[in-house]
């Protein structure tokens, strides 16, 4: 074993928090040592664009098709889910049907780019809806890290549009750029539903469909860059973007925006001071080494790698002042209970949560240009809050522009039906194709899951990856809270669909497979969202949580667990927003202390 | 003799898409090399010499006729058929599907017979896209804001639907 030179501080793991605070910290001249477990190739321009031929000449264009991982650095891939045969070992009962991505750049290289603020309510679920538990923070606490994060992302939205459930704004606060134009679609649907009127019990509410803040580049308000396409080079040198200062309507945010309109952390990476950062890609962080009498963290071994395609390594340990976990949330746990550190009462790991999916999707009676833009433009959010809460899980929708892919396979398998099936050729043919794919919609309705401590990501000797770490064994299960959520959710779709003149085809079974739920004699079949969080919960009571609201152990006093493990709570809003703002907030902390 | 031009005159009536616009996709010569490498040259020989000998279109009740027999001959043939239905998907997806097993017991075995992309090129070039108005999910983006107009499908000859879109 080797000992590196000191620095300020390491971090394991080149997604977005990590990115976010490397830029941070290097910015304030703070020396800073970058662990990444996978391949540094979407680095340059070049080896980004070898990921997209990737795709393109991939059989199944799968969120992962673009990504895959090194033999020494697995992930979790959709195909797996249904041999249940992947990175994961899943306990069961229900299967945990997402994925991430371990290579430079993280989940964000294959994310789809929303970037909603968590409601006001969604910090408090346990005093204002008496479910779940209470963040140690609140939205006001939250609101200037949010602003600052939607600079760093380069989130595109209109405050006017983003008012609704006590999200609220700085008076001269605007986003960075214009919001994204909706889409065709979403204009034909919104004409149509616009207003209509949702009861649950004594309450109502009107839905809307509502362009959502994305993190992808438009049309910039007064001074604000926007950043494009990432090339950095091994001698440390970088050539500025030619490509990527504005969506162009690729379709292809998940799995691979080709221009990089979209962020990605390497985006933040590449702002990082190079002066202060020492990148090590292909170095996998394979056990936090702690002093037993204090807690304190003493190095971070790692495993270094230099094929993709082997698995020779040779171990290393990594040292400085402070230790920041950044390697998601599941890794971040499977990292600390493989080092032996289970958190106050053995919480690592525990509350693992998602947002556990349904599609619903339909023909429109009007071609209405599926297949066209960012892959989605719009949502349903009105359904996001209320006092039902305390009955069942809210749920937001997610408007697709790119038809039936996700939940048929469309549109090869729309083509295969008309040509295997249908036994059409020629004009019958591309006519066929032409009236159907370009009415096909989509929504997915993501419902809200709360913390249960039997949700688990542990660790067992059994089950090791080639390098020897241990692999995430999950337990979880959605339970009745959720699922009295996708009855509501399901029924709304169904009444929205309805109004709009869309025939439906939910329940039609020529979906693809998904993992299913019963509830109250229904099946649901669900999805993954790709939203893990909890798994190092913060709070107030270090018996009670794992982190502080600052994302510091409380056992290990040099030691920081950052992403959207941290959240206690997750409500309805995809992730990484709140995570980038939590981030920003430890970032600081940490300039505040390690400068003194 | 290359089978290319008859090949070409095939594709084209059975995707009705124009032969200048199967030959702008730049995959003529690499799909017509895949289906012989895979079901070999003498059946595809067959289909071609086959798809040559049926009677030319001149007149309404001869295209009935030649629709009938097209049909009957080629797409209703155990043997000819799914060969003539993975030439379609190929010009529209840029993906050879492996022949359905029945095929692969009665004519088979044909090793290369798996599912694949062409080429990442063969993907990008899709006729499927240009059908209904779109573009290949991450390539020859239409520009920014582009999707908020309605699409635009492109009219082609031979469109049973009168109006135009
Ligand atoms: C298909 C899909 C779509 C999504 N869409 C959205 C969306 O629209 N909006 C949204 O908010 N969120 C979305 N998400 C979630 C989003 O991707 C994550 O919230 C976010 O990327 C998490 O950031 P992170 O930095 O915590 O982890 P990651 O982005 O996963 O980065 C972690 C990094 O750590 C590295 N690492 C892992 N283990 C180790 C180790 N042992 N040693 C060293 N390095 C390690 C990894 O290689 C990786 O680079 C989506 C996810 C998926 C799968
Ligand atoms: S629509 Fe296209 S250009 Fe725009 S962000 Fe998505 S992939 Fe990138």
């Amino acid at each position: 074993m080797t000992s590196d030179t000191p620095f300020d501080a390491v971090i394991v793991g080149a997604g977005v928090a990590g990115a976010l605070i490397a830029k941070q910290l290097t910015g304030a001249g703070l020396r800073v040592l970058l662990l990444e477990a996978g391949p540094g190739t979407s680095q340059s321009f070049n080896g980004y664009s070898r990921h997209l031929q990737q795709f393109y000449g991939a059989t199944s264009k799968s969120a992962e098709s673009p990504w895959p991982p090194a033999a020494a650095a697995p992930q979790p891939d959709s195909s797996d889910l249904r041999n249940n045969n992947g990175y994961f070992v899943q306990r069961g009962p229900d299967l945990y049907g997402s994925t991430y991505t371990r290579t430079w750049g993280g989940s964000t290289l294959h994310w789809l780019g929303v970037s909603l603020r968590m409601l006001p309510e969604d910090f408090r679920m346990h005093s204002r809806h008496g479910v779940g538990r209470d963040w140690p923070l609140g939205y006001n606490d939250l609101a200037p890290f949010y602003a600052r994060a939607e600079h760093e992302l380069g989130v595109s939205a209109d405050v006017a549009d983003q008012r609704y459930h006590g999200v609220s704004f700085a008076e001269d606060y605007d986003y960075p750029m214009q919001r994204v134009p909706l889409s065709y679609s979403d204009r034909v649907l919104g004409a149509a539903v616009d207003g209509m009127t949702v009861w649950f019990d004594h309450e109502s509410f009107d839905l809307k469909v509502r362009s959502y803040p994305a993190a992808r580049n438009s049309i910039p308000r007064g001074a604000y860059q926007p950043v494009g396409a990432v090339d950095l080079h091994d001698d440390g040198s970088s050539n500025p973007p030619l490509l990527g200062g504005r969506c162009q309507g690729n379709t292809s945010c998940t799995p691979i925006c080709p221009v990089q309109a979209k962020y990605n952390a390497g985006k933040s990476l590449a702002q990082a001071d190079r002066r202060y950062l020492t990148m090590l890609v292909q170095a996998v962080a394979s056990k936090i080494l702690v002093d037993p009498a204090n807690g304190g963290v003493q190095g971070i071994e790692y495993k270094r790698y230099q094929d993709p395609a082997s698995t020779r390594f040779t171990t290393a340990v990594a040292k400085g002042r402070v230790y920041i976990l950044t390697a998601h949330a599941v890794e971040n746990a499977r990292l600390m209970l493989a080092s032996g550190l289970t958190g106050p009462r053995g919480q690592v790991g525990q509350t693992l949560m998602d947002h556990p999916a349904l599609y619903a999707w339909g023909l429109a009676p009007l071609a209405i240009g599926a297949f066209r833009g960012p892959q989605s433009s719009a949502g349903i959010e009105d359904l996001r809050g209320g006092a039902f809460r305390a009955r069942h899980a809210a749920f937001r929708f997610d408007i697709g522009n790119d038809g039936w892919r996700s939940t048929t396979g469309a549109p090869d398998s729309t083509v295969s039906e008309a040509v295997m099936s249908q036994r059409l050729f020629g004009t019958a043919l591309r006519d066929q194709l032409a009236n159907l794919l370009s009415r096909q919609v989509r929504m997915s309705l993501a419902i809200e899951q709360l913390p249960d401590p039997a949700n688990a990501v542990t660790v067992d000797p059994q089950y090791l990856d080639a390098l020897g770490n241990p692999r995430p064994v999950i337990s979880y299960h959605i339970d009745d809270y959720t699922k009295a959520g996708m009855v509501a959710a399901s029924g709304v779709a169904r009444a929205l669909f309805r109004r709009a003149g869309v025939q439906d085809f939910s329940e039609s079974g020529n979906g693809s497979w998904f993992p299913s739920v019963y509830y109250q004699g229904r099946e649901f079949h669900y999805h993954g969202m790709g939203h893990f969080s909890g798994t190092h919960a913060m709070g107030d009571d270090p018996q009670q949580s794992v982190i502080d609201p600052d994302q510091r152990a409380w056992q290990h006093h040099n030691l920081f667990l950052a992403g959207s493990g941290s959240f206690p709570t997750m409500g309805t809003s995809n992730p990484t927003l709140t995570l980038a703002a939590l981030a920003l907030r430890t970032a600081d902390h940490l300039v505040a202390t390690l400068q003194q | 003799m290359s089978q290319l031009e008859p090949f070409l005159a095939f594709s084209a009536e059975v995707t009705a898409f124009p032969i200048v616009e199967l030959q702008g996709t730049g995959q003529a010569e690499s799909y017509l090399q895949t289906v012989e490498d895979i079901v070999g040259t003498q059946r595809l020989d067959r289909l071609l010499v086959l798809y040559q000998s049926l009677p030319l279109a001149t007149r309404e009740d001869i295209r009935q006729a030649r629709a009938d027999r097209l049909r009957r001959d080629i797409f209703g043939s155990d043997e000819l058929g799914p060969i003539a239905r993975n030439i379609i998907k190929l010009w529209y997806s840029g993906t050879w599907y492996e022949l359905p097993s029945a095929w692969t017991e009665a004519y088979g075995p044909a090793p290369q017979d798996v599912t694949f992309v062409v080429a990442p090129s063969s993907y990008v070039e899709g006729l499927l896209w240009t059908a209904i108005g779109a573009h290949p999910a991450g390539a020859k983006a239409p520009g920014y804001a582009s999707w908020q107009w309605p699409p635009h499908i492109p009219p082609f000859a031979g469109d049973p639907a009168a109006t135009p879109r």
